[in-house]
């Protein structure tokens, strides 16, 4: 009865095997045995959204699921959104419009409204602000008023338009995933930037909204 | 909190679902879950054994045969908001379904579970008893189907056997003249009804209303029938009088309970106000769905 089972998880583009218990939930399995502590529990409830990862593409509360339930399925955390062809090696055009509009303030249920807002923007590039609150009414954020996540999401989808070679799903040259952009040796003045004509530099609103 | 320590099941088949059903004792079926795990976290339930029903893919549909509008155990409240079956015709699911609870939970909760709930505060069993629906359920001597009116006995209890599995929930599919519509009074998104009504209306020939259909959600210990709300509307013409009638009288057969969301006279009222705006919607509707189909 109290036997584990083996499951085989595609975390972020990855195959995971573990044993769980039955009654383990999604969350306390991509947290405890995965590691990957970016999928926060904000309320132990269902209510919050915090907890709010894609299985197979859909967005799902990761505390509403027992981990067996998505054996053999895809899983996408956080942890992943760097690695996406979007991101050209670097942030997400989603974290990066979080950042740019101050789509945070404390940053706990962020993870999750990340993952909805990458749910909405695969179906629908580009969303009206009523599918963006319809989008995250599953994710509550007690610090910023939704104003700035919402202007987040739009950032993001602006971002997308403009390279929508590299739109997630889209084709993904070599270029764009090894933007050498990324090699801090690009950028030869030491300052962290980690090599800034990456990603932008074809975007003519690159750092205008600053 | 985790759940209690449980065995479980996937079956693959209905039979092979039936005859864990059969067998076992202390069991809970699990479809999406996304009521049941929270009470298995904080072990409100603890039973033995879980009978995951998701791998049974016999069970994923929603479609037009037979005369109904099928939902099989397995389809999820996305799936109405995304089924092209599920057109102007079905107001009342078209209504319905962006108002359960929040996407995610929507992605994965179903609507037979909601039914098979039998939350009081659930809304589609309103739905159900507005559209005169059924469910189907398969036992060890095969199916059977239960009407809507006989399903709800109590909060959480419904009058399916242990040994019973629901399979489907299903309403005619709606007449031309037919018009259908939900109204949902809470106070933000994801939260359960604080009152709720389901209204369906059919017009004849004439423009009369020939058969009506209201279900009522938080205001009694199950989703429950206005039958004399119903009864008045019968042979009438629509209008906002005849509707104003109709909601005082869906208020008057309502019995909601004082809580921390509003006192009974307010739910009362709130019955007659929801009423009276999905009345006019599913009225409208059903001359929409005449014009429709007169090109």
């Amino acid at each position: 009865m109290t036997d584990e089972r083996e499951i085989t998880l595609t975390v972020n583009g990855t195959d995971r095997t573990l044993e769980v218990e039955p009654r383990k939930l999604l969350v306390h399995a991509i947290r405890e045995d995965l590691d990957l502590t970016g999928t926060h529990i904000g309320c132990d409830t269902g209510n919050c959204g915090a907890c709010t990862v894609l299985v197979d593409g859909e967005p799902i509360k990761s505390c509403l699921s027992f981990a067996v339930q998505a054996d053999g399925s895809e899983v996408q955390t956080v942890e992943g959104m760097e690695e996406l062809p979007a991101a050209e090696g670097d942030l997400h055009p989603l974290q990066e419009g979080f950042r740019e509009e101050h789509g945070l303030q404390c940053g706990y249920c962020t993870p999750g409204m990340l993952m909805s807002g990458k749910a909405l923007l695969d179906e629908t590039p580009n969303p009206d602000e009523d599918e963006i609150r319809e989008a995250i009414s599953g994710n509550l954020c007690r610090c910023t008023g939704y104003q700035n996540i919402v202007k987040s999401i739009e950032y993001a989808s602006e971002e997308l338009a403009e390279t929508p070679a590299a739109a997630d799903g889209g084709a993904v040259t070599p270029d764009q995933r090894f933007d050498d952009g990324d090699d801090p040796a690009d950028c030869e003045t030491g300052c962290g930037c980690r090599g800034t004509t990456g990603r932008g530099g074809d975007s003519d609103t690159e750092g205008t909204s600053t | 909190m985790k759940a209690a320590r449980f065995e479980h099941h996937e079956p693959e088949t209905v039979g092979e679902a039936v005859s864990l059903l059969e067998s076992l004792d202390e069991l809970t079926i699990l479809a999406g879950g996304q009521s049941l795990i929270p009470m298995l976290r904080f072990r409100l339930a603890r039973p033995d054994t879980v009978v995951d029903i998701n791998g049974i893919d016999d069970l994923d549909y929603l479609r037009e045969d037979d005369g109904y509008l099928k939902l099989g155990a397995l389809a999820r409240h996305a799936d109405v908001q995304e089924a092209a079956v599920v057109d102007e015709r079905y107001g009342s699911f078209v209504d319905t379904a962006p108002l359960v609870a929040d996407p995610q939970i929507r992605n994965r909760g179903t609507i037979v579970g909601s039914i098979a709930q039998a939350d009081p505060k659930g809304d589609w069993g309103s739905v159900l008893i507005a559209h005169d629906g059924e469910v189907v359920a398969r036992g060890p001597d095969g199916d059977r189907t239960i009407p809507a009116d006989e399903l709800f006995l109590l909060p959480y209890d419904t009058s399916v056997e242990d040994d019973e599995l629901i399979t489907e929930a299903r309403i005619p599919v709606p007449d031309e003249r037919e018009g259908s519509a939900y109204h949902k009074l809470k106070r933000k998104t994801g939260d359960y009804a604080m009152a709720g009504v389901a209204a369906r209306v059919r017009l004849d020939g004439d423009g009369r209303i020939e058969d009506a259909g209201i279900g009522m959600t938080a205001v009694d210990i199950t989703n429950a029938r206005a039958s004399e709300a119903e009864a008045h509307l019968e042979g009438e013409r629509p209008s906002a009088e005849v509707f104003e009638v109709a909601g005082d009288l869906a208020a008057e057969e309502s019995n909601p309970e004082s809580d921390e969301h509003g006192a009974a006279a307010y739910k009362e009222r709130m019955v007659s106000v929801l009423a009276q705006r999905a009345l006019g919607d599913a009225a409208d509707r059903a001359g929409v769905t005449k014009r429709r189909a007169t090109p």
